[in-house]
Order: C-alpha cells, then sequence, then structure tokens
C-alpha cells in the first residue's frame, strides 16, 4: 500500500467511524420521535393510545412483521452500505424505491461492492431519493385539493396500481442481461411457485428471500468454478 | 367538529410537519457528508452528480405513487398522520395493511365513520412500533454488521471478490420473485392454470423492460449517453402508459 493509499484509507476508516456515529444518533432521534408522536398527538387529541390494545395488536400482527424486519435487515444492509443502511431504515420504502435506486446509482457509475466508492454512491443515491419523495409528498400533501381529481381519476388508476411492475420491469432488463443463464433459473422457479400456489402473491416480498438465496447460490458456483480455472 | 376534522387539524400538520422537516435535515447532511467524503477520497464528481441525478429522476414515479398511499390513507386517518408515516420508515405496501390490522383490534373497521380519537392514536401507535425493528437493528448491530461485511480480505475492499457477483445474484432473485408473481398471477390467480388472472402487471413490466432495452441500445450503439439518467423513469412512464392505454 503506497502513501496516498493508506491517506486514503484512514480517511475512509474515519468516514465510516462518524457515519456510524451520526447514524445511530439519528437512528434514535427518530425512533424517540416516532413513538412519541402518538402520544403527543394523543394529548392533543384528548385521548392516549390504549396500550392493552396496541399490545394484542402487535401480538396479532407485528410479530409477523418484526420477523420481516430481521430479514429485511439482514439481507439489504450489503446492498445500502453503512451510511445508506441508516438512512433507508429510517426513510422507508424499501424494495419499491431505495433498493432499486441505489442499484442503478452504483450500476451507472461501475461501483464495485464493498469498495468506498460503493459507500459514497449508496448514501447519496439514498439520501437524494429520499429527499425527493419528502419533496413531492409534502407538494403533493400542500396541494391535495387541486391534486386530488387528478390521482384518483380513473383514467390514471391503472398506471399508478401498476408502478412496481413498471420498476421491476425495466430493472429485469439491466440485470437479467448481465447474465441471462443465471436468472433464468430463479425466474423459472419462482413462476412454478406462483402457478401451483397462487396464495402465495400476496406473499412476494417474503418469496425474495428463497429466490435471492438461488441466485446467490448459482452464482457462487459459478463464481468458484471460475476462480479455480484461473488458478490453473 | 369531526373525528377527521380534528384528525387534520393544524396542530396534528405541525407535529408530522415538524418531524418530516427533521429528517429532511437529517437526509441533507448525509448527502453532504458523503459528497465531501467522496471528494477527499479522489472520486469523479461527476460520477457523484450522475448518481444523485439518476437517483433523483428514478425516485419521481415512484414518490408519486407512495403520494397515493397518502390519499388512500388520508379517508380514515386524516391527511398529515399518512403522510409523515410515508415519508419516515412506512412503506406503501405495510402501511394499509398494518392500518386496517389495528383498526381490528380496537374494534373497528377503517373508516371516517368509524374512527374514534382514541382509536387513532392507537393505530397510529400500533403502526410505529410495528415497523421500528429496522431501525433498531441498524443502531445495535450496523457497525458489526457491516464491518464483517466488509471482512479483512483486502480483495473484498476493492470489490475484487464474491460481494458483487452476490449483490447483483441477490437483485435478480428479488425482480425473478416479482416477475414470478405477475407470471403465476395471470396463470392461476383465478383459480390454478385458469389463465384468466390480471395481466396488466405482465403488459406493463414487459412494456417497461422493452423500452430499457430500447433506452439502453441508444445509450451503448448511439452513444447518448446523458439518457442513462433517465432510462427507467422514461420506461417506467412508457410501462404505466400501457396500463392506461388498455385501460385495467
Amino acid at each position: 500500500m503506497n502513501t496516498n493509499q493508506k491517506m486514503n484509507s484512514e480517511k475512509y476508516e474515519a468516514y465510516l467511524k462518524a457515519t456510524h456515529r451520526l447514524g445511530r444518533a439519528v437512528s434514535m432521534l427518530t425512533l424517540v420521535m416516532l413513538l412519541g408522536a402518538p402520544f403527543l398527538i394523543g394529548g392533543l387529541l384528548g385521548t392516549m393510545p390504549d396500550i392493552g390494545a396496541a399490545a394484542r395488536g402487535f401480538l396479532s400482527v407485528g410479530l409477523v412483521w418484526t420477523v420481516s424486519s430481521i430479514v429485511e435487515y439482514l439481507v439489504y444492509t450489503p446492498m445500502l452500505g453503512a451510511g445508506g443502511s441508516y438512512l433507508a431504515f429510517i426513510t422507508g420504502n424499501l424494495i419499491n424505491m431505495k433498493i432499486p435506486c441505489a442499484m442503478n446509482a452504483r450500476e451507472l457509475v461501475d461501483a464495485k461492492a464493498g469498495t468506498p466508492e460503493n459507500e459514497v454512491i449508496s448514501t447519496l443515491s439514498i439520501a437524494t431519493s429520499s429527499l425527493v419523495t419528502i419533496v413531492v409528498l409534502a407538494a403533493g400533501v400542500a396541494l391535495m385539493i387541486p391534486l386530488r381529481p387528478v390521482l384518483e381519476s380513473p383514467t390514471l388508476q391503472p398506471a399508478f396500481a401498476n408502478v412496481v411492475p413498471a420498476l421491476f420491469g425495466a430493472m429485469a432488463y439491466k440485470y437479467f442481461r448481465k447474465d441471462v443463464r443465471l436468472a433464468a433459473v430463479p425466474l423459472l422457479c419462482m413462476t412454478l411457485l406462483f402457478m401451483f400456489v397462487p396464495s402465495l402473491t400476496s406473499s412476494t416480498s417474503f418469496m425474495i428471500i428463497p429466490s435471492g438465496a438461488l441466485a446467490i447460490g448459482l452464482s457462487w458456483l459459478k463464481y468458484r468454478k471460475a476462480r479455480k480455472e484461473a488458478q490453473q | 367538529m369531526s373525528v377527521l376534522d380534528q384528525l387534520n387539524g393544524s396542530g396534528l400538520y405541525l407535529i408530522c410537519g415538524g418531524i418530516v422537516l427533521i429528517i429532511a435535515v437529517i437526509c441533507v447532511i448525509f448527502l453532504v457528508r458523503a459528497w465531501r467524503a467522496g471528494k477527499a477520497l479522489g472520486m469523479d464528481t461527476v460520477k457523484m452528480k450522475r448518481a444523485i441525478t439518476s437517483s433523483a429522476t428514478f425516485s419521481l414515479l415512484p414518490s408519486v405513487g407512495i403520494l397515493l398511499g397518502v390519499l388512500a390513507l388520508s379517508g380514515s386517518l386524516g391527511i398529515p398522520w399518512p403522510w409523515l408515516r410515508l415519508s419516515v420508515i412506512g412503506a406503501l405496501h405495510y402501511e394499509t395493511q398494518v392500518a386496517s390490522a389495528a383498526a381490528e383490534q380496537v374494534g373497528i373497521t377503517l373508516s371516517p365513520e368509524a374512527m374514534t380519537t382514541q382509536a387513532f392514536s392507537t393505530i397510529a401507535l400500533l403502526m410505529s412500533v410495528c415497523i421500528m425493528w429496522g431501525m433498531i437493528l441498524t443502531t445495535i448491530f450496523n457497525r458489526k454488521y457491516v464491518k464483517k461485511l466488509q471482512g479483512k480480505d483486502p480483495e473484498k475492499k476493492t470489490g475484487g471478490g464474491f460481494g458483487d457477483p452476490a449483490m447483483i445474484a441477490m437483485f435478480i432473485g428479488m425482480v425473478s420473485a416479482y416477475l414470478g408473481s405477475y407470471l403465476g398471477g395471470f396463470v392461476s390467480g383465478n383459480g390454478r392454470f385458469t389463465f384468466s388472472g390480471d395481466w396488466t402487471p405482465l403488459l406493463v413490466a414487459a412494456v417497461a423492460a422493452l423500452a430499457m432495452a430500447g433506452f439502453t441500445w441508444l445509450a451503448e450503439k448511439k452513444h447518448w449517453e446523458w439518457l442513462d439518467n433517465f432510462s427507467i423513469a422514461g420506461s417506467m412512464l412508457l410501462g404505466m402508459l400501457s396500463a392506461v392505454l388498455v385501460g385495467h
């Protein structure tokens, strides 16, 4: 490692350390605000939340989301990096926006996973994406009365109901062409699974896990084979 | 004053708007820090600008979709709370489900007629509690987890290890799950192998993929590299337009 690389490595380590400190602080702050808001609003409305009903509700629906959150955390953090993951878990909308957005940005600038460049690009991408959503939602809320007829227009309803298929269709072309043979296997398996067990369509976000695991497994086999060939 | 009027009161706008503003400031801080770090590490500012521009255009259409989520929930929960929930941590597919389940637990249905102020504050609390775990996990484990992911292997730090193919494979798996659900939904959505399910998501995905192929061809063969920044947004727009044209 030359002097320049060593300096860069030290700078990057210092940046990462500060990012974790800041990330933890702002996550805690958001958590306090988010849990405090229902009580603050309750105080304003003159009726506090019913803790017993909330606890029962948590046992009935919350546990599923807790498991889902753990899986999301383990799966998405490697794609987002340190700064990106703190921001993404604060601002939400991971599957339908933040993850594809960060992947698209790193793809455009050719940043490799695990590199400082990837960390920076991912954070820039998630921060920008979050700000755009905040601005669009704030503008939408401010203009809710004039916008309501447009947003609720029956003609435009099919378009708004299909934002996610449009997003994944575009991303499919972009990623499937990188390795058509690798993509064919999980696509075929998932299609057959959803054909034979149609009720699974309501749990598509959970099905990402076996589908992703299958793709990673196949990719690992290919990677190992290429390495062995390179060594020979 | 009706419950919905109270839920759309200025006090709620102030609380929810204040939190959204703080989150916006946090995003700006992360953005500026990452930009400065990139410059200090000698990264090309053109690349960084490109990442910002493409992310902004990329996020526009999904954000309008998220705005519709605010609209959908505003009928029973007022505007300020759904606005906050979908700006902070929330997810479009999550909020409606949890709000309905929470309403059920407090003994009402999610409708303006049934809503009471106590039911609202309880639903709001449950919506917050159910989705906070990702943030708690990042607070507790992120430092160690990110370090573990980077590892000691110098190859990983230069992007030469399995990290990059693994990330691409994970994403391919994710896209496959969604496309598989559209195909399966069409084939077996109204009964196994009846081929009478909803085909609009399939059409939309196919049109968006074709449009993406066109944009990629223009960028690669005609050297219209600037088009890369808008190709996803443009493809999505064309895909969504196809849904309007078939009217489903």
